[in-house]
């Protein structure tokens, strides 16, 4: 940090010895016509940028914008040299005159982080410093300037052999190519500003608009150039070119303040505002103020569900970096509460202050996030209870039919068949007694049948004896060997035990019917609190709780006591259903 | 000559139970139906005098074989039958030709009889 900040004092000295040095050069120079003019030109523009860009690169090392704003502001003076009369200093001055439109591309290009975006940019950058450097090179080993309408100028001291066709047939040349690639930058530029959201264009205008105003008269330059427009109407289009050129660091600083004003005035309005309590909607409004980001979006952390909410507790997917949206989590205490969405070139305009706004208001996003979390167990209670209602009303349903068509049919045709016995109890009594047997058959079965219904609906076995008798039951009515490992012998709440043995229950069915297992095995625990109930299989898994109503109305029936439902089961490694029933 | 009766029923048992019964008391069973479709096409084949129908079955419920059989012009007597309560259902005899109703549990020819 301390070599960055002597570095940069040093480039600061040398910034301002070169443009002490033009300013000697311009006065000096008798040919000049309005020295004071022109020097103060070259000064605000040279100095403004290596000002500005020292500065912004002392703020953020890592951003390139710092260091390309500074390049532009030394290879500005250098071109300003070209304004001397003695012929090292002049001609060094032209042939490096040109190189500062190949930095202001790449400024431009790269900004705002600084950063090249693709391969595409690199090599329009590399061809712009290419053309500025060594393409203009072999012009100045040709070009005599008393030849070439500038009798006041000093000897060109490159000069091998003046020839005025071939400098203008290269200088036309050269003229074509750099108009291509300032066409090929504008593009590029117009597209990403299409690209832009309103926020990212805010802070892209001064810059962009000031760039891109010089690139057109540069552009407008060459053709007038090239239309043989005199020395004097040349150097009008020149000082209008760069008149927003030289805007730029200023409009750039300018963005800078306004940026840190904007940030401290919003985080101590933000603050005054969340002291009093806010209205549900208002913190989102309040931050998307604070960022100016209207598109702004909040959402609550659900530790227990592991995911996010929106403010009425419906869940959020986070959108990909990659759309122009980033994400910046908020924690308290160093627990996660919130996140925010926004424009993700807030974190490139004002790093850090994301962080900032998001901590300053945690306390509230907390306070939001247990509203968020609320509304979501209610949502879910709401459609929880909405599918035990459904569920309630299939059972009885089921209920009926099983009724009607089991015992109840049983015990009509019994009652068919006792009326035919005694018809015939005088005259055909062994048929009577035949009859007889098939009533007392049909009795028999009806009663079965009822027994498994009234078991259905509610287990008795379990209000009498408690669970342990219960699943052994369950275990011993299945039609696979299960083995029951633990299983408390102390009775637990009747909602507990009724949510257990429907567990165990559901779960061994659909082991019977789709596992095609060989064995299972049941486990019950009482820990922390809560009753742990594990019911696992050695059979084919796959089993998808969304897929039929069995596990999906066992969750709800758990939902309904506070507890969850897991289910672990990949493809061939088996099933394992737990459990977690709160039981204090 | 005997009265010729169609059951309509989807269980077995009864349709059993009940042929036994009634063709002891002299009633003659010429077929037997398990669902409504089926019932309708034993109908036009077995032209009976009587179709004793149950009101709940797999397809079609017997208020609409009812309603069918009457609109086809076919002219059985037809007798609803059910294992529910004959206050539930009672009341609906009479409409779409049906001639009367017995709760399964008191069939028996006399009953039948008594509504023909």
């Amino acid at each position: 940090m301390r070599s960055l900040r002597g570095a940069l004092w040093a480039l600061a000295g040398a910034g301002l010895a070169m443009g002490l040095a033009v300013l000697a050069l311009i006065v000096t120079n008798d040919a000049i016509e309005v020295p004071g003019a022109w020097a103060t030109g070259a000064l605000a523009v040279g100095w403004g940028f290596i000002g500005v860009g020292l500065y912004a690169w002392g703020r953020r090392p890592d951003n390139r914008v710092g260091i390309l704003m500074t390049a532009t502001g030394f290879a500005w003076l250098l071109a300003a040299s070209g304004f001397s009369d003695l012929p090292l200093v002049f001609t060094l001055g032209q042939v490096f005159g040109a190189l500062f439109f190949a930095v202001v591309m790449h400024l431009l290009l790269a900004f705002p982080s600084g950063r090249l975006q693709s391969v595409g940019e690199r090599r329009l950058v590399a061809a712009a410093y290419l053309l500025t450097t060594v393409g203009v090179f072999p012009l100045w080993l040709f070009a005599d300037p008393s030849e070439l309408d500038c009798a006041d100028c000093p000897e060109n001291v490159l000069l091998i052999d003046s020839n005025e066709s071939l400098v203008t047939t290269l200088g036309t040349i050269l003229n074509v190519v750099a108009v291509g690639l300032v066409g090929v930058v504008l593009v590029v530029l117009l597209r990403r500003w299409r690209r832009a959201t309103p926020a990212q264009r805010r802070f892209l205008v001064p810059v962009y608009s000031a760039g891109v105003a010089v690139l057109l008269l540069l552009i407008v330059m060459v053709a007038l150039q090239a239309g043989g427009l005199n020395h004097d109407a040349l150097d009008v289009v020149w000082v209008a070119a760069m008149l927003p050129f030289g805007l730029v660091p200023y409009v750039f600083l300018f963005t800078l303040a306004r940026a840190r004003m904007i940030q401290s005035g919003a985080v101590g309005e933000l603050m005054a505002r969340l002291g009093e309590t806010p209205r549900r909607g208002e913190l989102r409004d309040a931050l998307a103020r604070a960022l100016g980001d209207p598109a702004l979006e909040l959402v609550y952390w659900l530790p227990d569900d592991e995911r996010f909410v929106d403010a009425r507790g419906f869940p959020v997917t986070l959108p990909d970096s990659g759309a122009g949206r980033a994400v910046t989590r908020v924690e308290r205490d160093g627990v996660c509460v919130a996140a925010i969405m926004h424009d993700g070139l807030l974190l490139e305009q004002y790093p850090g202050y994301v962080d900032a706004i998001g901590a300053a208001a945690s306390l509230a996003l907390e306070n939001e996030r247990l509203d968020a979390e609320l509304c979501a167990k209610v949502e879910e209670l709401r459609s929880s209870r909405q599918r035990m209602l459904s569920i309630g009303l299939e059972e009885r349903r089921r209920l009926e039919r099983d009724l009607h068509d089991g015992a109840q049919q049983r015990l009509v045709s019994m009652a068919l068949n006792m009326r035919l016995a005694r018809s015939r109890l005088r005259d055909q009594p062994d048929s009577a007694e035949t009859l007889l047997d098939v009533a007392g058959d049909e009795l028999e079965a009806a009663l079965g049948e009822l027994r498994e219904l009234a078991r259905g609906i509610h287990p008795a076995v379990l209000s009498d004896r408690g669970l342990d008798t219960a699943l052994e039951t369950l275990a011993r009515r299945a039609p696979l060997p299960v083995e029951l490992q633990g299983v408390p012998s102390d009775r637990l709440p009747e909602a507990v035990e009724l949510a257990a043995y429907y567990v165990v229950a559901e779960a061994l069915t659909n082991v019977a019917k789709y596992a095609a297992a060989s064995r299972a095995t049941v486990n019950v625990e009482r820990t922390n609190g809560r009753v742990v109930v594990e019911v696992a299989d050695d059979g084919v898994g796959g089993a998808d709780p969304e897929d039929g109503t069995g596990l999906r109305g066992l969750a709800d029936r758990l939902a309904v006591i506070e507890g969850r439902l897991d289910i672990d089961s990949k493809p061939g490694r088996g099933t394992k259903i737990t459990a977690r029933i709160p039981c204090a | 000559m005997a009265i010729s009766v169609l059951i309509v029923d989807d269980h077995p048992s009864f349709r059993a139970s009940a042929r036994m019964l009634l063709e002891c008391e002299g009633f003659e069973v010429v077929g037997e139906a398990e669902d409504g479709i089926s019932a309708l096409e034993a109908v036009v084949r077995l032209a009976p005098d009587v179709v004793l129908l149950d009101v709940q079955l797999p397809d079609i419920n017997g208020f609409e074989v009812a309603s069918r059989l009457t609109d086809n012009g076919a002219s059985p007597a037809i007798v609803l039958t059910s294992s529910r309560d004959v206050e539930d259902l009672g009341f609906l005899a009479g409409r779409d030709g049906v001639r009367g109703f017995i709760p399964k549990s008191e069939l028996s020819g006399p009953a039948l009889e008594a509504l023909l």
